[in-house]
């Protein structure tokens, strides 16, 4: 690869030497890194085509953001809220929760330093994804968020990621969730910048016993590109519920993979995508069960339009020590026209003998009895559809327990689906 | 009120209406009687404006408006409402907010002005009354999971909401017990007018003890063969179908 080069020099400017040696160690395995692309993109050419367009390795410069702040307000609500432009985190511009130490990497202290370095890059797919290696390779200061222990905060903190000034943006962020803590992110990303781009994103989330974490995620990227990588780490006791709401996008690839790494460990993943024009959704999800009595349940579920494709692909492993594990997965799809398709995979590893695992996955089209049914009472056939489409979108909004974040979100799936009723 | 005039129906270039033809009049109520298959939910489900059956040849006219151009949608609008032999279930929409839509689409299409939360919920209100059907059933999703009886059920509170003019219940009776039959068949007698008429699709003679027809019909292979009083459906029950040959 001719990149190499290249990346070795950023490496070697590296000036904290644990992150170097951590970089090297990224570096070293990028060829086997880049060969596993091939299996895990079959259906989404995204490397061949941002490589093509665009200079994955320039550096960015940590600017002062000129108009960003207005237009963003209308995407804040909540009282609390973190702002980065271009992959860099602004503390001017954000509203930082008490309880919560929000800091760039390289303002930790000392002490503050160990927690995130012992889980800096070690949980993360930087070994496994090319797009991750290249992030963890070239971005330039990790955002890290610490909650405090039994740390319970009721309304959600709003991430926004704003592509201002340049044309590839690397985004990377640490969250570490101490003991009974309780947080709900609300993450989005928005452009500002009227040609293509490229946004990567890597974070990576520690939750300690007994720790609670609500992550929802609404991407509407239009016709730009984006690589999202969440990798999460469990301990006993602890609770993930993720929600991931894709509705636009030249190629958006999310990698989520969670590993329960103790005992009693529960993760919800949900996702709803509804995609038309051109755009590719390509979600790749995995859940490892390492220890006993853990549940994952995951259900995605997605509308194609247009000329749209879907991707899904969902990992489950339950190791040898995880029995009593719980492991159920589904994927729906309603292809709305003949020139939109779905690739969707389960993946089920299991060595535990004592396991409760489902998954199943379908790709239909509209039910014709339901909108006969819903028109012969006087509804016009554009209605119709909509209701059931939202219907079927209703089935992963109904999880969400707050409302709040159940209404924003409600709004976001409307306006979308309303993008249907020319088809 | 409904002519119907020759009408020749097929569905992927199976021919299953074969010539056939009925007049409803305002205020009578018609049974439909035939063995399965013979095309008694087909003629349903083409007066009420199916797209998946082709109609050939013939023509529905109701109320003076030929039917062939308009959805089912229009059809509901101009007062055609069919009780669906086997609701269909479908998650994630509840009735009520169903009937909302329906209830405003077909204003709507009057001229008229929406009706606000609470007129609407009075209205429910009267109409649960008439089926006996309770309210949460209403709030939840359309069908899902109730029991064949709810769902008939529901078909008949859906028709009190609506208030059609030409109300086609198909096989209403099947899969009920006969207090579930009583209520029902109350709710169809008490809806009934001089103004709108009633066709009734069974097998069964047993339905038309409580709804009582002006006329009975007899379907077989896509055409009505034989058409007389309630005696008939007497008969019918008696004898079954065979003593009725197709151009007797
Ligand atoms: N959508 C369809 N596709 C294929 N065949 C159909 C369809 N609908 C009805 N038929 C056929 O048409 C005939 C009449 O069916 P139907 O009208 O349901 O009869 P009935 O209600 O009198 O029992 C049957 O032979 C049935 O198999
Ligand atoms: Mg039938």
């Amino acid at each position: 690869m001719n990149i190499t080069k290249d990346l070795k020099k950023l490496v070697s400017k590296e000036e904290d030497i644990n992150l170097k040696n951590k970089k090297t160690d990224i570096l070293d395995s990028l060829d086997l890194t880049y060969s596993l692309q091939k299996e895990e993109y079959k259906y989404t050419p995204l490397l061949k085509i941002v490589d093509k367009k665009f200079d994955l390795l320039k550096e960015n410069k940590d600017q002062i953001s000129q108009k960003s702040y207005e237009e963003v307000a209308k995407f804040v609500n909540s009282k609390f809220y973190l702002i980065s432009v271009d992959g860099y985190f602004k503390s001017e511009l954000s509203n930082i929760p008490p309880k919560v130490k929000i800091k760039k990497y390289s303002e930790l202290e000392r002490e503050e330093k160990d927690t995130f370095e012992n889980m800096y890059q070690k949980h993360d797919d930087s070994k496994s994804d090319f797009f991750s290696s290249l992030n963890s390779i070239i971005h330039e200061d990790c955002l890290t968020i610490s909650v405090d222990s039994n740390t319970v905060l009721k309304e959600h903190i709003t991430i926004i990621n704003i592509n201002e000034n340049y044309d590839v943006n690397n985004y990377r962020k640490m969250i570490f969730c101490d003991k009974g803590s309780e947080i709900s992110i609300f993450e989005r990303f928005i452009n500002l910048k009227s040609d293509e781009n490229f946004s990567s994103s890597v974070s990576e989330i520690y939750q300690a016993e007994n720790s609670k974490l609500n992550y929802y995620s609404a991407q509407d990227f239009k016709e730009n590109y984006h690589y999202n990588s969440i990798n999460v780490f469990q301990k006993r006791d602890s609770v993930s519920n993720f929600f991931t709401m894709s509705f636009s996008g030249s190629i958006v690839r999310n990698n989520l993979n969670i590993c329960l790494h103790d005992k009693s460990c529960y993760t919800n993943m949900y996702g709803f995508y509804a995609m038309n024009d051109k755009s590719l959704i390509d979600n790749h999800t995995s859940v490892d069960h390492v220890d006993e009595n853990s549940l994952s349940n995951e259900h995605y579920k997605g509308i194609m339009g247009g000329r749209s494709n879907g991707v899904f692909n969902g990992k489950i492993f339950v190791r040898k020590k995880a029995q009593k594990t719980n492991a159920f997965q589904s994927n729906n799809n309603i292809i709305l026209s003949d020139k939109s398709k779905v690739n969707t995979k389960p993946q089920l590893e299991i060595w535990a003998d004592d396991v409760k695992c489902s998954h199943g996955c379908t790709v239909g089209q509209m039910d014709d009895d339901a909108i006969f049914y819903l028109m012969s009472r006087g509804i016009s056939r554009k209605d119709s559809i909509s209701l059931l489409l939202s219907a079927f979108s209703s089935e992963i909004i109904e999880k969400i327990t707050d409302e709040k974040m159940k209404s924003l979100l409600t709004e976001l799936i409307k306006k979308q689906l309303e993008k249907f009723n020319d088809e | 009120m409904l002519k119907i005039k020759n009408l020749h129906a097929s569905v992927e270039d199976t021919k299953i209406l074969k010539g056939l033809n009925l007049e409803v009049k305002s205020g009578e109520v018609h049974a439909i009687m035939g063995p399965n298959g013979s095309g008694k939910s087909t003629l349903a489900s083409v007066i009420a404006g199916r797209e998946d059956y082709d109609v050939t040849d013939g023509e529905i006219n109701f109320q003076g408006t030929d039917l062939g151009e308009l959805g089912p949608e229009e059809r509901a609008r101009e007062g055609i409402f069919l009780a669906f032999q086997y609701p269909v279930e479908i998650p994630g929409v509840s009735t009520t907010n169903f009937m909302k839509t329906a209830v405003n689409q077909i204003r709507e299409s009057k001229g008229e002005k929406p009706l606000d939360a609470v007129a609407f919920l009075k209205l429910m209100k009267e109409k649960m009354k008439l089926v006996n059907i309770r309210q949460d059933l209403l709030s939840r999703s359309i069908n899902d999971g109730f029991s064949g009886g709810e769902k008939k059920r529901n078909e008949i509170f859906q028709m009190a909401m609506l208030n059609p003019k030409l109300s086609i219940l198909d096989e209403t009776d099947s899969g009920l017990d006969i207090d579930a039959l009583k209520i029902v068949s109350n709710g169809v007698n008490a809806l009934k007018s001089k103004e709108n008429a009633t066709v009734v699709v069974t097998h069964y003679q047993r339905l038309l003890d409580y709804i009582v027809p002006d006329f009975v019909h007899v379907l077989i292979d896509g055409k009505i063969v034989k058409s007389g009083d309630k005696n008939l459906a007497l008969e019918l029950e008696e004898k079954g179908y065979d003593w009725i040959k197709p151009g007797n």
